[in-house]
């Protein structure tokens, strides 16, 4: 997918040379991070050059998507979005802690887990959804299905 | 590296602070009228001319002049919020020389994306660029799947509640608080007093926060003047001296990269503004945390010292005055006694700020802390606003 072809399949969001490896990775069901091909450093959200080094060997690289809750919130209202209903329930949302580095996080939604399951310090790994016709990357708990 | 240069230490000074009071619908208004109606009266209160005003800091300086009629700027800016930002950038100005006199300004009007009353107004969408509830929300594709902006508080109350095993009522004190100091205000926008159980009951909008732990939308501004100390002498009102002002922020500043809770912007300021400052907590007469949510004021009493992290509870509990129903620490300083941002109305720190200069002044009305001399006001968050400023009176 070129460029512009990918400009088109996400409408309304703001893509750039920088972040349009993460998005397209996103249609893959992959989730890549920037990490630094010289220091091996991963940072989040995507930026030109490694914060650690300053090497412009940044690559969107594949994560594992394991790790543990480290925030979790519930929106009993918020923005409209694909599949949120809030009337149904709290919508829960987690920063979750991944394991490839300390203190490396990802944010999204957790999905097939009661609220009441979802407290910080869970384990959790990675579980795709569809939003706006698109693969989304979120969360569920650690062997759930 | 944080720095301990501070050679403009008290020699720039606010010589007037006014406002227009916050309302939920101050009528046919807009965010240039609320301002100019502020502008005006600090404009007076300070006794300058609109001849000697040459530094506009503020959003749409030049509607404001042309409006104001001011006949030459040599220096205007829109600084970022919350309003330290502000005293930062025309104490910048004044030390330089960029500007003799600086009009600074901070109007806020009720944005229909939080406000269903404000949603009815046509212009108010317009004014905010927006074509109704929701739209413009997500540019990063994630929608409400986010921390970014204000949920980022939200995140870490979580967090706060976990790591110290805390319950929501240490946020209900804020809230409580600022809501019997707003009773004495009149300028404030919600005045009636409430209670744990009613804090508690309060709908619940974000776990773990409601309603009740975030700030008001509402209509208004807020107006200064600032000007050298030397010639704040000269005007018709005591000068308030700034002795230290500062931001803060570190590299992990996007909200969900944020190191800890014991590691962000507050930790910044607290050290910048204790290297730069002469005064501190212990010298303090009446404290101004930032309430754009409780959880920031709980964060801010902790991380300055205050007491030890985790303990805002139990400290809130001590130093609570029963009688009047809200924080007097060591029986006598006042923590936003106007009211903050939960009960006077989100001002997003010009009210801290006003409320500081007037009670300097000792024009608070009933709320006057006798002999006030000295203000700490710690404004902003976690991530990308966190200021500080230290004010004292000019004896």
């Amino acid at each position: 997918m070129n460029d512009a072809e990918l400009v088109e399949r996400y409408r309304g969001v703001t893509l750039d040379h920088t972040n349009k490896h993460f998005y397209r990775a996103l249609l893959d069901r992959e989730l890549r991070l920037q990490r630094c091909a010289d220091c091996g450093w991963w940072h989040h959200r995507p930026k030109p050059i490694c914060p650690q080094c300053w090497s412009k060997q940044v690559v969107a690289t594949p994560v594992s998507g394991r790790g543990t809750i480290h925030l979790a919130i519930f929106l009993h209202q918020g923005p409209p979005a694909d599949g949120v209903d809030y009337a149904a329930g709290p919508h829960p949302v987690v920063t979750v802690e991944l394991e490839e580095q300390a203190g490396l996080r990802f944010t999204s939604t957790i999905v097939g887990a009661s609220n009441d399951q979802i407290v910080i310090g869970a384990p959790v790994e990675l579980a795709w959804i569809e939003r706006d016709g698109r693969p989304f990357p979120a969360f569920m708990l650690t062997g759930a299905q | 590296m944080i720095g301990d240069a501070n050679p403009h230490k008290d020699r720039i000074a606010f010589a007037s602070a006014a406002t227009t009071g916050f309302r939920r619908d101050h009528g046919e208004v807009t965010p240039a009228s609320l301002a100019l109606d502020a502008c005006t009266a600090a404009i007076r209160d300070a006794g300058v001319s609109a001849a000697e005003i040459n530094g506009l800091v503020g959003a749409n300086a030049p509607y404001i002049q042309s409006a104001l009629g001011i006949p030459h700027l040599t220096y205007w800016n829109g600084p970022g919020i919350p309003f330290v930002s502000a005293i930062a950038n025309a104490m910048n100005a004044v030390a330089t020389g960029a500007a003799d006199v600086v009009l600074a300004y901070h109007s806020l009007y009720r944005n229909p994306m939080f406000s269903r009353a404000a949603a009815q107004d046509p212009f108010r969408a317009a004014t905010f660029g927006i074509g109704g509830l929701g739209a413009g929300m997500g540019s990063d594709g994630f929608g409400p799947d986010s921390i970014s902006g204000a949920v980022g508080y939200t995140a870490w109350a979580s967090r706060y509640l976990h790591e110290y095993h805390a319950e929501r009522e240490t946020f209900g004190y804020i809230a409580i608080n600022d809501r019997s100091n707003a009773a004495r205000n009149p300028a404030a926008v919600l005045r009636d007093p409430i209670t744990m159980d009613d804090y508690l009951a309060a709908r619940m909008i974000r776990w773990p926060l409601c309603l009740l732990d975030m700030d008001v939308p509402v209509d208004g501004a807020d107006a200064f003047i600032i000007t050298t100390t030397e010639r704040a002498r000269d005007l018709a009102l005591p000068p308030v001296l700034i002795h230290a002002c500062t931001q803060g922020m570190i590299a992990q500043n996007e909200e969900d990269q944020t190191p800890s809770l014991r590691d962000h912007g507050q930790h910044v300021v607290v050290e910048s503004l204790r290297k730069k400052s002469d005064l501190w907590i212990d010298d303090v007469d009446v404290y101004f945390p930032y309430d754009g949510f409780s959880f920031i004021t709980v964060s801010w009493i902790e991380n300055s010292g205050w007491c030890g992290l985790g303990e805002a509870r139990s400290f809130i509990e001590d130093q609570w005055d029963h009688d009047s129903n809200r924080i007097l620490i060591n029986g006598r300083i006042p923590v936003n006694p106007h009211g903050g941002g939960l009960s006077e109305g989100g001002t997003q720190g010009s009210g801290h700020t006003r409320e500081a200069i007037h009670q300097l002044q000792g024009r608070a009305g009933e709320r006057q802390v006798d002999g006030a001399t000295t203000a700490l006001i710690t404004a902003g968050g976690f991530f990308f606003n966190a200021q500080g400023c230290v004010l004292r009176a000019d004896r």
